[in-house]
């Protein structure tokens, strides 16, 4: 293993490793421009019957943003495993064309798409910073404080008066100017970052005994998720932070009981806020049984599901179907009004996209060397997983619907900026990792 | 941590295989039902949102067209000829669920089938009008011609033409009218179904196709043309005894004529007359049930009748007539008879038999089923398929699709055709059915009177029968019923329903 005075220059892997990756990448690349620009055209053909206007613009923004994506993670991460971030511009790429025909028809939609755009650009911008700034990604550890504070800064930020905002009965907005932005979304980003290097210190601690000072985390984790709930309504978010923290405690603890406990406490948590607070309880009714008030507070859920029954298994086809029908489509539910265009074989096509990342994340993880590393890449792996699977679990009634939004899909610009950037992150950790090993087996062949 | 981090990489996909099973309920499975769902009006609010095409007669008349109006939906249907088309063309109602073509037809009409969103790449394209009209077989003059010959008086009208079997006219009063069950304001058109849900007349059945009727009668020309097809029976052999009264064997009610009369003689003779007594004979001991029921069945009995409407219903043949007797049980000194005969078998129910052949007992048909019964009889023994709809033609002219005349089955041998056509020409130049007569055009017809058994008698006037201008195949095939009429005299078809088949005949050769 190379010291830590080495400098990087040195550590770069040879020419032919590191660039197999970047190729297929390349090709993985093409494919998803192809899918997402006839995406595009088909679906603006199902609303006005011509090519659009705007079409050739939109094109070179997309591609260019995606193209420059490319070249930064060939510059940067040469080495980076070549899978995570075209399933990520497919992922935006499909979202974006949803929301840019969706634009008509939802009040107040007509800049979602300019919008949309402008928050991608941004968010591959701050995906190039991160990929050159943290290198490597165990810089982190020595902020983990600062990275700690920041993250309830950020999560408190929304009730800071003359900062915060409360819309749609969710306390977890901060404006800045004239731009809205949800602080958690970076949050969660920073708090992985300090529980995966705080565990890592408590690793040895946490192994050998068993004493109630070890439970304080533990505790201290459930008692801030459950107070993202109660105070910013934010039933999601408080899941996500929840179990985020509990997968990396397993982990690092390698042990069950740790587990158990979670859960154990999640339920007395569910159990407790179910009785006591009016908006947990709705949800939960809702979730039991949408009929009951269909036309009430079941009607988005009822509404979503006539939505994904419509587009059965080949989808109404793009600008042929009435996902607007649905409130919040564009962000919470544009799962379902993917389900109604693309059909079963679209949203299973979102779903193996979704696996794919996590399963490139854990790969990541596993094959980290540090723990810090890997407790990391779980962490952030976990949130990308876990935030897909309450959103769309929300939509098709598996869990109860909590609103959040589906990573890289859903409109929102603090979502896709949060998640480029923990996209360069784990390419980050991919990239040094593989180095790692090139300079290992050049060595072993040359030893000096 | 190894070994967690893969633990953790199952936990995700049972999470994903979760979602991926609920998907396939929500999305295929269960789909049908969520989109039937009471409280989904996906489906109405798109079938509304879009202008749809027309539905128009042979000869031009608007039958059925899309009105915008705005609210509360962007489209309704009017239909400006009223009742007139109610049975055939049916209705489509935000309302109340769509019947007749405008259901059948409901994606061609609203231009949703793959064939019309797509018919050159170049459709991708453009912003095409993809709505098809669609064009009926049902002539505007005929079909108002028997409208106005029925008057208010309950009954049914169905010609076809037997060449092609398309349609030519098809009306049943009492009627109803669409424009009324298709108003977009829930109130006026729930409180008309409501109202012709409970009128006694069933104004919303097409009875022309989807009700049976006892065929009296009419029956007669199955039982001949059955004879006719057997060899036992020619135009003018053998010739049946002059009687008042059929004694059935083995044993049973006897059957008399109408009014008590004698009657007998060849076929052609006892068609002109309706001679009961004749008939059941033919039937019982001359043909036998596997021939009356083969024939029956060849000209649509006891099958559902492929016409392009929905619900048609089916006309009803008796197939079961007991065991065959052996001939020990049968030679109770009758032996002349049979001899004399050379005839069929004797089964347990012989008797019931008898009533079925002048279309008594347990007998049914649709005015159409006795339609294609003469449309056979017509066009050299062939049934072909009837049809309502001709073709359907898209904004720009396109044919998406034309039912040409196809053949649904050869019932009679042209010759056992050429017989019976011979012998209804008869029976309208000499017979009951003289009032049918129209000049200059060769016109054969057959009368029924089906008595209802009623006190005061009341009976089902029918009559049947073809018009022709040459010598080839007759162009029209008709039946008419006129529904509970007083009397049960043999003349109440000739007399009631007779002048509604010429007045049709007129305007279909005006």
């Amino acid at each position: 293993m190379t010291a830590l005075g080495h400098s990087r220059r040195e550590r770069v892997a040879p020419l032919y490793a590191a660039l197999r990756p970047r190729r297929v990448e390349a090709g993985i690349l093409a494919m998803v421009a192809i899918v997402v620009v006839v995406a595009y055209v088909l679906a603006s053909l199902g609303r006005t019957a011509s090519i659009p206007a705007n079409f050739g613009p939109f094109l070179g923004w997309m591609l260019a943003l995606g193209f420059v994506a490319h070249l930064a993670v060939r510059r940067l991460a040469p080495a980076a495993d070549p899978v995570i971030l075209p399933m990520a511009l497919l992922l935006n790429g499909l979202g974006y064309v949803m929301i840019a025909r969706l634009a008509e028809n939802v009040p107040g939609g007509s800049d979602l798409a300019g919008l949309q755009a402008t928050w991608t650009a941004v968010g591959v911008l701050g995906f190039i910073v991160t990929l050159a700034l943290i290198r490597p990604v165990r810089i982190l550890v020595d902020y983990r404080y600062l990275l700690g504070a920041a993250g309830l800064g950020l999560l408190v930020l929304p009730f800071v008066p003359g900062v915060g905002r409360e819309i749609r009965g969710a306390r977890i907005w901060a404006s800045l100017g004239p731009i809205n932005l949800q602080p958690g979304e970076f949050a969660k980003i920073a708090l992985a970052a300090f529980f995966a290097a705080y565990l890592v210190d408590a690793r040895d601690l946490l192994r050998n005994r068993v004493e109630l000072r070890d439970l304080l985390p533990i505790g201290i984790a459930w008692a801030g998720s459950l107070g993202v709930m109660v105070f910013q309504r934010d039933l999601g978010s408080s899941l996500l932070f929840f179990a985020v923290f509990i997968v990396l405690l397993w982990v690092a603890s390698e042990r069950t009981m740790v587990l158990l406990l979670g859960f154990g406490l999640f339920l007395a948590g569910a159990v407790v806020s179910w009785t006591q607070f009016p908006h947990v309880q709705q949800r939960v009714d809702i979730w039991l049984d949408p009929w009951a008030d269909a036309r009430g507070t079941g009607f988005q859920i009822v509404e979503a599901s006539f939505a994904l029954a419509d587009g059965g298994l080949t989808g109404a086809g793009l600008g042929q179907g009435e996902p607007d029908r649905i409130p919040i489509v564009e962000s919470d539910f544009i799962f379902a009004a993917i389900g109604e265009e693309l059909g079963l074989a679209g949203t299973s096509a979102i779903l193996m996209a979704f696996l794919v990342l996590i399963g490139s994340g854990l790969r990541i993880a596993l094959r980290a060397t540090r723990p810090f590393d890997k407790l990391f890449a779980v962490g952030l792996t976990t949130l990308l997983g876990v935030q897909a699977f309450i959103i769309m679990g929300g939509v098709l009634r598996v869990v109860p619907l909590t609103g959040i939004t589906l990573p890289f899909v859903s409109y929102g610009g603090s979502s896709l900026i949060a998640n480029y950037v923990l996209l360069a992150l784990l390419l980050r950790l991919s990239h040094d990792q593989r180095t790692v090993r090139a300079d290992g087996g050049s060595r072993a062949e040359n030893p000096s | 941590m190894n070994r967690r981090i893969r633990r953790l990489g199952l936990a995700f996909a049972v999470l994903y295989v979760i979602l991926f099973v609920q998907l396939n309920r929500v999305q295929f499975f269960g789909a049908e039902r969520l989109q039937e769902h009471s409280i989904n009006s996906r489906g109405l609010i798109r079938d509304f949102g879009q202008e749809r095409g027309s539905i128009v007669s042979a000869d031009g008349v608007v039958i059925a067209r899309s009105v915008e109006i705005g609210e509360p939906v962007d489209f309704r249907r009017e239909y400006p000829e009223g009742d007139l088309y109610a049975h055939i063309a049916g209705y489509q109602s935000l309302n109340v669920a769509a019947t007749g073509l405008e259901r059948i037809y409901n994606d061609e009409l609203a231009g949703v089938t793959v064939e019309q969103q797509f018919r050159t790449l170049a459709d991708l394209f453009s912003d095409r009008d993809t709505t098809a009209t669609l064009h009926l077989t049902i002539r505007d003059d005929v079909q108002r011609a028997a409208k106005e010959a029925l008057g208010d008086r309950r009954g049914s009208v169905v010609a076809i033409d037997p060449r092609s079997g398309a349609v030519i006219a098809m009306w049943t009063w009492p009627s109803f009218d669409p424009n009324l069950l298709a108003d977009p304001d829930g109130s006026v058109s729930n409180a008309a179904f409501e109202a012709y849900l409970n009128d006694s007349g069933d104004p919303l059945l097409a009875k022309s196709y989807r009700e049976v009727f006892f065929p009296g009668s009419t029956f007669k020309l199955v039982t001949a043309a059955a004879g006719v097809e057997s060899g036992m029976i020619g135009a003018f052999a053998p010739e049946f005894p002059v009687t008042d009264a059929y004694n059935p064997i083995p044993a049973g009610v006897p059957i008399r004529n109408f009014a008590g009369g004698a009657c007998g003689g060849d076929l052609i003779e006892i068609l002109r007359i309706s001679c009961n007594t004749a008939f059941a004979e033919m039937g019982a001991e001359w043909v036998g049930p596997e021939q009356m029921i083969e024939t029956a069945e060849l000209f649509g009995f006891n099958q559902l009748p492929p016409i392009d409407l929905p619900n048609a219903a089916t006309s009803r043949f008796p197939t079961d007539y007991g065991v065959r007797l052996a001939d020990v049980d049968f030679y109770r000194g009758t032996e002349d008879i049979i001899l004399a005969n050379g005839a069929v078998d004797i089964y347990e129910d012989t008797a019931r038999l008898a009533q079925t052949s002048i279309g008594q007992n347990d007998v049914a048909a649709t005015p159409l089923q006795m339609a294609m019964v003469v449309a056979a009889i017509a066009n050299n023994g062939q049934i072909m398929v009837p049809h309502v709809v001709h073709e359907l033609t898209g904004a720009d002219g396109t044919r998406y699709g034309t039912t040409d005349a196809r053949l649904w089955r050869q019932a009679l041998r042209p010759s056992t055709a050429d017989v019976l056509r011979a012998a209804m020409v008869e029976v309208a130049v000499n017979g009951t059915a003289r009032n049918m007569a129209v000049d200059g055009l060769l016109v054969g017809g057959k009368t029924g009177t089906a008595q209802l058994g009623t006190d005061p008698p009341n009976s089902h006037a029918w009559i049947v029968g073809f018009a022709g201008t040459g010598d080839g195949v007759p162009e029209l095939a008709i039946a008419v019923i006129v529904e509970a009429q007083e009397g049960a005299s043999e003349q109440t078809g000739g007399v009631v329903a007779a002048p509604i088949a010429r007045a049709v005949i007129e305007a279909y050769f005006s």
